[in-house]
């Protein structure tokens, strides 16, 4: 166990490394993104811009520009922005966490939910009329863009509807819990509704296959031969085994959206999460912030991937025996 | 369920015979038996045709290029000539809208876009555009999955580990940051790798970064199942006859695995479609002047208020796409299960 | 005893009428207090007043920051007088070349310091020790200035600038006669900031300020709030007036559709983005009375590349003029009453302008019609048909309509032509770099200040073209040596005969034109979107709406 956690940490060191590598690479690698010359403003003097570029330290190679931010980025932690100067880096993900998870645990809680209820009522009443039913349903919902989803979901509850049905709805953006829990819940239903009807279909998808394979497994049939109930069989050992599919599919998709991977859903819904400073970084091509966010996705990533190697051992002991 | 029993033999004198059948003709017959996901692959036949056949609907039924700008032009419209874009005469005066949905196939059949181009052309052209790319992303995808998962699940170690590590590189790069630098850096020269030269507006480049960037989402699945298969008792007992690894992982291993992989393939292509779309409305994905179903969203967004068919036509072409899709897959899935021999065909 | 009661009655009636009276005089009371909510898509960048080079922000300086002249708070083209600010006067001696100021007494910064002669010589020193955008362009005619740009971090602009704290005069010294000196002190990078301001960018850490307002605190990914100033006393109703709101806020992060929408519904009071094209109908019929559109002295143009294929031929170049259907440019950009087309450089009522259009159907004053046969035809002979064209174009909306309608028209008449878009960040700076070999790009122009070698000048002299450099303006790279002899006699007349010089600036305007270094497209309206509850509207020429000036209440 022991071993299993020093070596998924030194992996995920390397994996951090790669990506703020690449990332930085990359970045320089294109044309226009020297902050100088956007800083220094319209039509600057040439002199203007070397004093600038010397500034930010670009005068010098590259391996020690990419030394130099880390170090302000890990060890003095006062890495600043290229574009808001002098604004800190760090305070504005930490300020962004929040609002991140609490997107994302509303909608991962609404979609586990709606998922497991329609995958067992598809997989249970398989072939008949409800499975297409529920099926479709949840089809739908996965092959809309979401960014198209959400803003068709504002013209209704800010615009066309506002003044009638959706009048309680608050004006886009992110109510602190702290502030008003009422307006929080408010401020967020409709990105949670929004950010889960993604998810939904192919979860219970994923679930209604499982389900139907593993009640044909030997260890199901034999459990029915024992004589237990249809609902104990289901509950206790199909569902066991379907979870695996489905929690590795899971750990993936939901460490992607702690990272900051439902970036369009908080741009559309306003929501200054980790996401929406992604976006903006990349708009702006913002390097510090763009590196800075980059490595806390890659983060939750890797962990995510870790937690679901141990669970998928839990849940499956044919693997945990090898 | 209709509670079969372990055991049983299919009841229908028809299945008997089809016992001495090869598995692919047995999923063939299954899957031809099952109406709804054929009715499912009809519709996707109508969309492929109807796509593929975008510049004659252009030429001779519209009469229009959907690709030049029509600001100042004309239409008819019951009869007499009306502007594309029209010019508000009321209030302030502010604002130009483009003509909407006539429902007339030879005249702006769903209106204009906020270039006066014909979006029902477009929207044939984009989805030879669209369907291209979320297939080849997919088969991408799906085979470079196939190797790696199988590979890494099934030689384990060293192997396994820094191939899994490379996957968690993989999902975890900024995959926005090397479209939108790639787009950039190629607008002034292009790249080649070897007979492959890519430009800015190349098709290659967003099938590549879709197809390279789902990798671990197939592979990891996939790895699963290899791992869960390496252990089981024909494997094991084909090892201790002696069978060379590379044998095992293609006779054995990878048709039991290969199930997984096709199943996968119709989700693959519907979530390749719907990334292509936001890469599209971030301007990231195609490029003009080509067209696809994500670009014309993003060419939507822009009269969303007043002209919401550029952008609910699009969303729903993507959606009975993906749906037809994801049934057929389902109908697949159930036509090619190895236990189906076992199963009482009213499934 | 009814008397009594009479009296009572009575004296309790007028009380009431009296107290009536009071309260609702309070209530109509000059309209003082209250928020007003401004919106953003992002913000501006840094806050210090001497790097800041946005239109978001300096409009928001205007309430705050002074120099020691100012452009006049008023609207229209009055907007455009330079009146004194934190000098109670000015005497212009030595031929020009000496600029002496009278200080004002008994003006405090926002904490409280007072203002001294320290202060202002100090602060323009910082001009140079932040490396202000425009050190090198507006100010290095100072004495001392071209030390301070070589070395800014020492800057002392010794015998440049000099204060006299006994008699509280300022002395400005230039190398050369300067009559645009006066707009040059007036805009806020000669922001005057309290002497121990960090000689550092200040970033997100405001500054002191003397004016109506200070920045209570600003939050780049959030808002910035704007505060009355207590230690403000209105002293040139001209050059800083006293604001309405007490309290001003600035938004970011909304998309542009939820602000309008904001707005509608009386969420917010106004944007500074341009409403999009699909909004503009109903801004114009159902909110008539809360949109103000205003002519702008800026202008969209596609600079052409003259030193690579195949805008290295004339004939090319005019090709491009006299096929672009200019009226389409104006549907684009959301109708006639928003645009007005143009061909040549300098707006319609700027100083130095006279009206001239060569490349339409009937050549004269006024564009009226493409005449794509010619374009057609001129292509042809330029032996340029068949080029391949890239137009580059940032990714919003409009501009990338804009840039899509270009490549458009290049095809009509007979290059092999494609539209690309840029991210909006890096756009302007992409474009200007010559390693970046761009053809043909969508830009536009906005005045710093009013006059012609604002737009000649910087956007087609030789002294503006940098190959290599990401700050080379002169994006055409356009430097015919005639033409720049003519715009240094321009400037140097406007030393001594204003009017000549406009009339040289004239003939520049339409030799410049003549040569297609860029397509002129048209002349942008600007449109303010502002919720029911502003009032008294005011949109000065030089910094828009000025914002303090309108109440909520």
């Amino acid at each position: 166990m022991i071993r299993f956690v020093a070596h998924r940490f030194v992996s995920m060191l390397f994996v951090l490394f790669s990506i703020s590598v690449l990332a930085f690479l990359i970045f320089f690698a294109t044309p226009g993104v020297d902050p100088a010359a956007r800083i220094a403003g319209r039509n600057a003097d040439q002199a203007t811009l070397r004093a600038v570029r010397h500034d930010f330290g670009l005068d010098k190679p590259l391996p020690v520009r990419y030394a130099l931010m880390m170090k302000k980025l890990f060890v003095t932690r006062d890495l600043t922005s290229y574009v808001n100067r002098g604004a800190k880096v760090i305070p504005q993900v930490t300020q962004a966490a929040p609002v991140t998870l609490s997107l994302v645990f509303g909608a991962a809680i609404i979609w586990v939910l709606a998922s497991i209820g329609m995958g067992m009522l598809a997989g249970v009443f398989r072939g008949k009329p409800i499975d297409t039913v529920v099926m479709v349903v949840g089809l739908i919902g996965i092959s809309m863009p979401v960014f198209w989803l959400g803003e068709v979901v504002n013209l209704f509850t800010q615009s066309r509807l506002h003044g009638s049905v959706f009048s309680w709805v608050p004006p886009l953006g992110y109510v602190p819990f702290s502030h008003s829990p009422f307006g929080w819940f408010k401020s967020l239903i409709f990105p949670w509704l929004t950010l889960s009807i993604l998810y939904i279909g192919i979860y219970a998808r994923v679930l209604r296959s499982a389900i139907v394979e593993a009640q044909e497994e030997d260890y199901v049939r034999t459990a029915r031969a024992k004589g237990l109930t249809e609902r104990r069989v289901l509950f206790r050992h199909a569902l066991r085994t379907s979870l695996i599919g489905f929690v590795s599919l899971f750990g993936l998709d939901f460490g992607a959206l702690v990272g900051g991977g439902a970036l369009l859903t908080e741009v559309v819904f306003n929501l200054h999460g980790v996401g929406k400073l992604t976006y903006d970084s990349l708009q702006n091509l913002d390097l510090p912030v763009i590196l800075a966010t980059v490595i806390y996705a890659a983060f939750f990533v890797v962990v995510a991937n870790a937690v679901v190697d141990l669970v998928y051992a839990w849940l499956d002991p044919r693997v945990r025996r090898a | 369920m209709s509670g079969a029993i372990v055991g049983e033999v299919p009841a229908e004198a028809g299945d008997l015979a089809a016992v001495a059948v090869g598995p692919w003709q047995l999923a063939r017959r299954r899957l031809l038996r099952n109406r709804v996901a054929l009715g499912m692959a009809g519709l996707l036949v109508v969309i492929v045709v109807l796509c593929l056949c975008a510049p004659l609907y252009a030429d001779h039924v519209a009469h229009t290029d959907p690709f030049r700008s029509n600001v100042s032009g004309t239409t008819i419209v019951n009869g007499k000539p009306v502007p594309v874009m029209k010019s508000s005469t009321q209030g302030l005066g502010l604002g130009v809208t483009p003509i909407g949905p006539t429902w007339d196939i030879h005249h702006y059949f769903l209106g204009a876009d906020e270039q006066g181009r014909d979006v029902a052309a477009r929207l044939l052209y984009g989805g030879r555009n669209s369907l291209l790319i979320g297939t080849s992303a997919a088969l991408i995808t799906c085979f470079l999955a196939l190797l790696v998962g199988g590979v890494a699940g099934f030689f384990g170690g060293i192997v396994d580990g820094v191939l899994s590590r490379i996957l968690d590189v993989v999902w975890a790069f900024p995959v926005y940051l090397l479209a939108i630098s790639l787009s950039t850096v190629l607008i002034a020269r292009g790249l080649s790798f070897g007979p492959i030269h890519l430009t800015s507006g190349s098709l290659l480049l967003p099938i590549a970064i879709i197809g390279l960037v789902y990798i671990p989402y197939v592979a990891r699945p996939i790895r699963g199942e290899v791992l869960s298969i390496r252990r089981r008792e024909f494997v094991e007992a084909a090892i201790g006859l002696g069978a060379s690894n590379w044998r095992l992982l293609w006779s054995d291993v990878l048709p039991n695995v290969i199930t997984t992989a096709i199943v996968l393939f119709p989700l693959m292509l519907a979530i390749d479609m719907l990334t292509e779309a936001a890469l599209s409305f971030l301007s990231i994905g195609v490029q003009e002047p080509n067209a696809s179903w994500g670009t014309i969203i993003l060419d939507g967004q822009d009269v969303l208020y007043t002209r919401p068919a550029v952008a609910l036509a699009p969303g729903i072409a993507i959606a009975l796409t993906v749906l037809a899709l994801n049934v057929l897959g389902d109908g697949i899935r159930d036509a090619l299960d190895p236990r189906a021999k076992l199963r009482r065909t009213d499934s | 005893m009814r008397d009594r009661k009479a009296l009572v009655a009575v004296l309790l009636v007028a009380a009431a009428a009296v107290y009536a009276a009071g309260s609702s005089s309070a209530r109509t009371n000059d309209h003082r207090g209250g928020t007003l909510k401004l919106l953003a898509k992002a913000a501006g960048g840094t806050l210090d007043p001497q790097v800041n080079y946005t239109l978001e922000y300096w409009q928001l300086y205007q309430a705050s920051y002074d120099g020691l002249l100012a452009f006049k708070k008023a609207g229209g083209n009055a907007a455009f007088d330079v009146v004194p600010d934190l000098a109670s006067g000015y005497k212009i001696r030595n031929g020009g070349k000496t600029w002496v100021f009278n200080l004002r007494k008994g003006i405090k910064f926002s904490n409280g310091q007072p203002l001294t002669t320290k202060d202002v010589v100090a602060s323009f020193q910082r001009i140079f020790k932040v490396k202000s955008p425009t050190s090198g362009s507006f100010y290095q005619g100072i004495i001392g200035a071209s030390k301070c740009l070589k070395t800014p971090a020492t800057c002392t602009l010794a015998g440049g600038v000099i204060g006299n704290a006994k008699n509280n005069t300022v002395t400005i010294n230039l190398t050369a006669p300067d009559p645009e000196f006066k707009y040059k002190l007036a805009v806020p990078h000669a922001s005057i900031v309290p002497a121990n301001s960090p000689a550092s960018d200040a970033g997100t850490k405001p500054l002191p300020t003397t004016g109506a307002y200070y920045f209570a605190s600003y939050d780049p990914n959030k808002a910035l709030v704007m505060k009355r100033n207590p230690y403000f006393k209105e002293w040139s109703h001209a050059a800083m007036p006293a604001g309405y709101p007490d309290q001003i806020t600035q938004s970011y992060g909304l998309t542009v559709e939820s602000q309008i929408t904001a707005i509608e519904n009386g969420q917010a009071d106004w944007t500074l983005e341009a409403p999009p094209a699909d909004r503009l109908n109903e801004l114009g019929t159902k909110h008539a009375d809360q949109t103000h559109v205003e002519t702008l002295t800026a202008f969209w143009y596609a600079p052409m590349n003259v030193n690579i294929p195949p805008f290295n031929s004339l004939k090319a170049r005019q090709a491009v003029n006299y096929a672009i259907d200019r009226n389409a440019l104006v549907k684009i950009f959301g109708g006639p009453k928003l645009a007005v087309p143009s061909c040549q450089v300098l707006p319609p009522g700027f100083p130095g302008n006279k009206p001239y259009c060569p490349y339409t159907k009937n050549p004269g004053t006024k564009w009226s019609a493409p005449d794509v046969a010619k374009a057609k035809k001129l292509v042809q002979e330029s032996g340029q048909k068949g080029a391949k064209v890239v137009v580059i174009s940032p990714d919003d909306e409009v501009q990338k309509a804009v840039g899509v309608y270009l490549a458009s028209v290049l095809n009509q008449i007979g290059f092999k032509a494609s539209s690309k878009t840029i991210s909006g960040n890096i756009a302007f700076t992409y474009a200007q770099n010559t390693k970046n070999k761009v053809q043909i790009n969508v830009q536009q122009w906005y005045q710093d200040y009013p006059a012609a070698s604002d737009f000649l000048n910087v956007l087609f002299g030789c002294d503006s073209f940098h190959p290599g450099s990401d700050s080379s303006i002169n994006m055409a790279g356009f430097c015919n040596k005639p033409i720049d002899k003519q715009m240094h006699r321009a400037l140097k007349l406007e030393q001594t005969n204003f009017p000549a010089a406009n009339a040289l600036w004239a003939k520049i305007d339409h030799q410049v034109t003549d040569q297609a270094p860029m397509a002129t497209l048209f002349t942008p309206r600007h449109i303010d979107f502002v919720s029911k509850r502003v009032g008294n509207f005011v949109f000065s020429k030089q910094f828009y709406w000025l914002v303090d000036q309108s109440w909520v209440q």
